[in-house]
């Protein structure tokens, strides 16, 4: 019997052919898991009548941890996102991003890592919105102190358990004082139980400008949903862009390992985008199963092959197939041994 | 004629056809996901039940969602209504006890939903 059931999501457009290259190289890291996969995302819709079905659903809530590829988001009108189904229907409340420098891609910064905590469930996310007239909308932007103080204490916990030293929590508490105002006063009353950590807080577009003029001076960071939201994508474009961003949705007993890109239909079945987005955050997922060597090993190979160069996708400047990558890393893996 | 961005703003409204359909009415208790008979408030239909934007009632809900005291109830009009069913009903659901902090009425617009559904 395998030591892990993973729920595969593979999701749309790319999503599928980059999760076989992401599985590829996770099965070569040596580590023990059975793949389980459902469907999600509108190729559902005709067959199910939903992005999300009770199948995949209750796939995930037997495995309790998935690894899902991009899904697609429609604008304006339409159904309902499965990435924030999915986040609702588990209540999986931190979504985690770090932002750290890949050696090879070379930034205008020395120095960047920075793990985001976004709030993942609340905020203007609530879906509560009306027409209060013909001429007027309105979102309820909905905070609650269980809400805020959770992904605190959560933030706080994770600093600790790896050694990060200043939490901050980023707000606009100075406009909107009931809602971010809770926010804040949730995570100082939560950082209470956390002394050893350095802790602060910074406005919301003050953060934005001291991210681009100097992100390094950030360790982590607290956001509501929103603010988490637009923070987590800008510090992914500091570090190279979304292609490298990782993303995890965690809850109490659930988690939800992402990319946070798009599914680019348009290069569906072309196998040439860069998969790592995927593969990093397949990374994050086997260092929360405790499979850490298997992680440092599939992590360090792909630096490897990126550094060289010969064998990467093209938006890092190469030719190589979305298989050729993987493949790469998986050669990489095994010289390594 | 138009001649501030204001006022060139406001004459590009649309006016839209407005039927009222239903009320989201945002109830606090300390009991549970709250609990309504078919028929208890006339015309209005309980149709769902969400909390932090998340439909608790009816269907699947995760043993791991975290609920607060602050339920939205959507009641969607079973029959053609008016504002005046709108008081009755409101005046019905605190006769029982119900204690609530807002009442939003749902409408169409030209036939359109002008409100949002729950996740």
């Amino acid at each position: 019997m395998a030591q892990h059931v993973v729920t595969m999501l593979p999701g749309e457009g790319t999503g599928p052919e980059i999760c076989e290259a992401v599985r590829s190289v996770i099965d070569a890291s040596g580590v023990d898991i059975k793949w389980e996969y459902e469907e999600i995302g509108l190729g559902c819709l005709e067959q199910y009548g939903t992005l999300l079905p009770d199948k995949t659903i209750k796939n995930i809530a037997k495995n309790k941890v998935a690894l899902k590829g991009p899904t697609t988001t429609p604008i304006g009108t339409g159904h309902k996102s499965a990435n924030v189904t999915l986040r609702k229907v588990f209540d999986l409340f931190a979504n985690v991003r770090p932002a750290k420098l890949i050696p090879v891609l070379k930034r205008p910064w020395d120095k960047i890592d920075i793990i985001n905590f976004r709030e993942n469930t609340e905020d203007s996310y609530a879906a509560i919105e009306h027409m209060v007239s013909d001429e007027v909308a309105q979102c309820l932007k909905v905070i609650t102190w269980p809400g805020s103080y959770r992904i605190a204490d959560f933030a706080f916990q994770w600093a600790r358990a790896n050694g990060r030293k200043k939490v901050y929590c980023v707000h606009k508490a100075n406009i909107m004082k009931m809602t971010d105002g809770l926010f804040l006063e949730a995570f100082r009353e939560a950082a209470k139980k956390y002394p050893e950590i350095e802790i602060g807080d910074v406005i919301v577009d003050n953060c934005c400008m001291q991210l681009v003029r100097n992100p390094a001076q950030f360790d982590c960071l607290v956001l509501p949903n929103l603010y988490g939201d637009i923070l987590t994508d800008l510090c992914a474009g500091l570090v190279g862009g979304l292609g490298f961003a990782p993303g995890a949705n965690i809850g109490d007993n659930c988690s939800i390992f992402e990319a946070v890109h798009g599914s680019a239909p348009k290069y569906a079945g072309m196998k040439k985008v860069n998969p790592s987005a995927v593969l990093v955050s397949g990374i994050m997922m086997l260092r929360w199963l405790k499979e850490t060597a298997a992680a440092d090993r599939i992590e360090k190979a792909m630096f490897a092959v990126l550094d060289e160069r010969k064998h990467v996708t093209y938006d890092v400047g190469g030719t190589a197939t979305t298989d050729e990558y993987a493949q790469a890393i998986v050669d990489k893996m095994h010289a390594g041994k | 004629m138009a001649t501030t961005f204001s006022e060139v703003a406001k004459s590009t409204r649309k006016k839209k056809e407005i039927r009222l359909v239903g009320v989201d009415m945002y109830i606090i208790t300390e009991n549970g996901i709250p609990s309504f008979q078919d028929g208890e408030f006339g015309p209005f239909k309980c149709e769902f039940i969400s909390n932090r934007g998340t439909k608790v009632w009816p269907g699947f809900v995760s043993p791991d969602l975290m609920m607060v005291n602050w339920y939205r109830c959507r009641f969607m009009a079973t029959q053609d209504v008016q504002d005046s069913n709108v008081d009755a009903f409101l005046a019905t659901l605190s006769k029982k006890g119900w204690w609530w902090s807002a009442a939003q009425k749902l409408w169409t617009h030209d036939g359109e939903a002008a409100y949002s559904k729950a996740y």
